[in-house]
């Protein structure tokens, strides 16, 4: 990288400004269009969530999903999902429980015709109770995190700050959202986790910038805030790349090596990352300066303004 | 916030860490690398011996067994009346068990266990490997359902029992009493009188209940915090229970848990067949001694024998199966099958009041199931195992006969000896991972963490090229830490999320050196030497780490609080990955930095 020539003039930067209201104007039509999706489409609630069960077996290669559909139906009595796993041979099956112990039919006599060596790799069976109380306490795990940051943020920043920051968070929780309701993905525990892990780290990229406002509106009174805005992004910018780059490049290491189990969730991170960076530079930065920040919030009473 | 200054003491050196500083830093990181070793030899699969009596177990003999079956073992340990056998294969431990307890039936108990598999010395030292969670080695977990609502159902019956009882010796008329929904008695009576003498009864011998009256109707009910009360020693009392009856089975590395405000989470990690550990863990069996009133009685409760035909008996027992303190199967005269039972001294002494006035005359065994129907209410079916007559004044040990088969006798023993349910436990989750499963997550979530490490440093190394080394070197020092530090950690469990988090943590932690290089760069940009621009750089890094870090803190530590297992594995290496990525990130690196580049005065360096 080199170091010569960085012209960190308000006028060199202007170009900044359009960009950012451009993006921003894109963030907030997006937001809209996925809370449509989420609205219309809803969710592929997982296993954990709905009850019910989810058995991985393996057999034999050249079996079908047609040859073991009409046996499972039948035996269970209901319309059994049976859906490819990751590797040929194996399937996922999946069905409402039957509660009744001895009336429960085993897999192994069901697929007998097959005449094929059946192994259960998992299986999994969730009471509806539980499910319930798991989407429960999922949106409590999500409204409790959401507010503890907002209290740290209205803490640590002031508020028209710590507002933009809230926006591109709940922008990139959206956007998540929207992804798994229009693509139908199974939305399960891991997928929820993935959400909560995107909560913190898209305010990361929010708060290093914010912070850089911050010290910049204390640094340059003169400045007015719109430049202010554009000097943060610019100079924080590399930052961002590299540490977003970074956990991608991670991330996309779990997609790839991770196997089924983790899937959904590395694609819930990876599309956290990439809006979490993007609305960091767009709706984050750009919000704070609608609300009317000017430096005189910081200068005014610098250490006591927090409230 | 802080205003930075550049005039520091002049007789404070830059760039220079205390000689202590280093101590602290190489300390920690060694003994982290140790605590992290023996989770890189891994474990084996083992069995442990111990005999109940002082005897005559050679390891040579065993050896000799398991070898007949085609199980090869890795060496066999032999500590006073305990023996440990190492396998070779993990598969071949059921079998294994199987196989040794056959061979030594009563003698000898086995026991399913992991054995670290690093050298002793580092044993010795106190480390051990990291715990694995259930989805990374393969074993089976319930999450039970304690129903309360019996219990409190059979306090109101108790209470109601005894209004009604006072209100016979009393001769108050015109009086109704009835049972409301969970611990609530309704008490209708017309006169002002009987409700004041009925209000004072049960204020005298029931001080936990709360009376209010309501018109006519006086409505006592068990005050809330009672409530809480008794919850906690139901589920308290049912913890216990699942812990002996799965010691029975001979798993010592299960983990019985509570969860949440009436729920029980066992998992069993080795486990491969899910329905024996059900057998014993969803049975939930009670037995409770009545005595048998004549047929026809009108205050009686009737229930079947196993004959289908009608017992009339009392409704309220001589005593309940939580006053049974052992039970064991044996064979009785005429080669029948009995259960004998030891009562608790409380037990004994209303078993025998009891029996000293009723010689002569029959009790009956009732044995209760608890199941759960369509609808997921518990079901209580309940049905008479015996009706024997008292032939003398029992004592606290007596016997009862007729439980069936041997095995029958054994396993109703076995129930009654783990200690007897006061509430009904249903199993409303159940997860199986196969070994197999198990075995390949930990192969592709270490495969994912290879993968996210290598492309990390070496993006790092090319992008920052003077400095790169250092965040790796930081790095890696962080991984080990974090190994360390879950290995060390009492209850820290690993599970396939939990990996997840450190493959993230990776990409993130690079973070914290990123922040730091790039104000380094402003700083020489601005014209300082390097030494000046590391100091400032680290100086003004530091609140923007702090803050970008509590925020993930906070979904960690919610995440942690709130989820269940696998969950929880997530929040906990996220979580200890901040930590150990802020104390690497700024204090190793920083220590680094001063000891290579801490006086380089030159300015137009390139980084």
């Amino acid at each position: 990288m080199n170091v010569k020539t960085i012209n960190n003039s308000s006028q060199a930067l202007g170009y900044l400004t359009k960009w950012r209201y451009a993006s921003s104007l894109i963030s907030i039509v997006f937001m809209l269009l996925s809370l449509t999706v989420i609205g219309v489409k809803g969710f592929n609630w997982g296993l954990d969530f709905t009850g019910g069960v989810v058995t991985e077996i393996q057999i034999d290669k050249r079996i079908t999903a047609s040859e073991i559909q009409p046996l499972i139906n039948a035996a269970y009595q209901q319309e059994v999902s049976v859906i490819s796993a990751s590797e040929p041979g194996r399937w996922v099956l999946r069905y409402a429980n039957i509660p009744d112990e001895a009336q429960r039919p085993q897999l192994h006599t069901v697929l007998a015709p097959l005449n094929s060596d059946i192994s259960v790799l998992n299986s999994s069976i969730v009471g509806p109770q539980v499910g319930q109380e798991l989407v429960e306490q999922g949106g409590l795990a999500l409204l409790v995190a959401m507010l503890c940051i907002m209290g740290y943020l209205s803490f640590r920043f002031e508020w028209r700050l710590a507002s933009g920051a809230l926006f591109a968070l709940v922008h990139d929780v959206v956007f998540v959202l929207a992804f798994f309701s229009l693509s139908q993905m199974e939305f399960n525990l891991t997928v929820l986790a993935a959400i909560l892990a995107i909560l913190g780290y898209s305010l990361n990229d929010s708060i290093i910038i914010a912070d850089r406002v911050r010290e910049q509106l204390v640094a340059k009174p003169q400045w007015n805030t719109t430049d202010i805005n554009n000097l943060a992004v610019k100079s924080t910018f590399s930052r961002t790349m590299v540490t977003s780059g970074t956990t991608l490049l991670t991330v996309v290491a779990l997609w790839v090596m991770g196997g089924a189990p983790l899937e959904g969730f590395s694609i819930a991170m990876f599309i956290g990352i990439l809006t979490g960076t993007w609305s960091s530079i767009s709706v984050g930065a750009t919000l704070p300066e609608f609300l009317g920040l000017k430096a005189e919030h910081y200068l005014v009473v610098p250490l006591t303004d927090t409230p | 916030m802080t205003l930075l200054s550049n005039n520091k003491p002049l007789n404070k050196q830059l760039n220079k860490y205390a000689q202590w500083k280093y101590w602290v830093l190489v300390v920690t990181l060694i003994i982290l690398f140790l605590s992290a070793l023996p989770s890189w030899y891994g474990e084996d699969a083992a069995l442990q011996l111990s005999s109940k009596k002082p005897t005559s177990l050679s390891s040579e003999q065993v050896y000799q067994l398991l070898n007949q079956a085609g199980i090869h073992t890795k060496r066999i340990d032999q500590q006073r009346q305990n023996t440990l056998v190492v396998l070779q294969q993990a598969d071949q431990q059921t079998l294994a068990k199987n196989v040794l307890s056959q061979a030594f039936a009563e003698d000898v108990q086995v026991t399913l266990v992991l054995a670290p598999a690093a050298p002793n010395w580092l044993l010795n030292m106190g480390f051990a490997p990291i715990k694995l969670g259930l989805d990374l080695r393969g074993g089976v977990q319930f999450l039970l359902d304690v129903d309360l609502d019996l219990v409190f159902t059979n306090q109101a019956l108790m209470v109601s029992d005894s209004v009604k009882q006072f209100v016979r010796q009393e001769h108050i008329s015109a009086v109704m009493v009835r049972q409301g929904d969970g611990a609530e008695v309704n008490i209708e009576a017309a006169q002002p009188e009987a409700r004041g003498k009925i209000r004072q009864f049960i204020t005298q011998q029931y001080p936990l209940w709360q009376v209010v009256g309501r018109q006519d109707t006086l409505i006592v009910s068990l005050s809330e915090s009672e409530q809480v009360k008794l919850t906690n020693l139901t589920v308290q009392q049912n913890l216990q229970i699942m812990r002996s009856r799965i010691e029975e089975l001979g798993i010592t590395e299960a983990l019985v848990q509570r969860q949440g405000e009436n729920r029980i989470r066992i998992e069993l990690p080795g486990v491969q067949d899910p329905a024996s550990a059900k057998n014993v863990i969803g049975a939930t069996a009670s037995l409770a001694f009545y005595p048998v009133l004549e047929t026809g009685s009108v205050n009686a409760m009737v229930l079947k024998d196993e004959q289908g035909q009608p017992v009339y008996v009392a409704r309220k027992p001589v005593l309940g199966g939580d006053h049974i303190v052992d039970a064991r199967a044996a064979i009785g005269d005429f080669g029948m099958s009995k259960v004998n039972i030891s009562l608790d001294t409380g037990g004994g002494k209303l078993m025998s009041d009891f029996s000293r006035d009723n010689i002569g005359k029959p009790m009956a065994t009732a044995f209760s199931e608890y199941s759960r129907n369509e609808k997921g209410q518990a079901q209580q079916s309940t049905k008479i195992i015996s009706v024997a007559t008292i032939q003398s004044q029992l004592g606290s040990k007596f016997e009862i006969t007729g439980a069936g088969t041997h095995q029958e006798a054994q396993q109703l023993a076995l129930l009654l000896r783990a200690g007897s349910m006061t509430a009904p436990v249903t199993i409303v989750e159940e997860r199986t991972i196969g070994p197999s499963l198990g075995a390949e997550n930990i192969v592709n979530g270490f495969a994912a963490l290879a993968l996210g490490m290598a492309v990390t440093l070496l993006f790092m190394a090319c992008w920052y090229r003077r400095l790169g080394w250092v965040a790796n070197v930081a790095l890696i020092a962080n991984m080990v830490m974090l190994f360390g530090l879950l290995a060390l950690i009492p209850g820290a469990v690993l599970t396939l999320p939990g990996i997840a988090g450190l493959v993230l943590t990776v990409g993130m932690a690079v973070d914290t050196n990123v922040l730091i290089f790039e104000r380094i760069k402003d700083k020489l940009a601005e014209g300082r030497s390097f030494a000046s621009a590391i100091d400032v750089g680290f100086d003004s890094a530091f609140s923007t780490i702090i803050d970008a870090n509590f925020t993930t803190m906070i979904t960690a530590v919610v995440l942690f609080s709130i989820g269940n297992g696998p969950i929880q594995g997530f929040a906990l290496t996220l979580g200890l990955g901040l930590l150990t990525s802020m104390f690497t990130g700024i204090f190793a690196s920083r220590a680094i930095i001063n000891l290579v580049y801490g006086r380089e005065t030159r300015r137009a360096i390139k980084v």
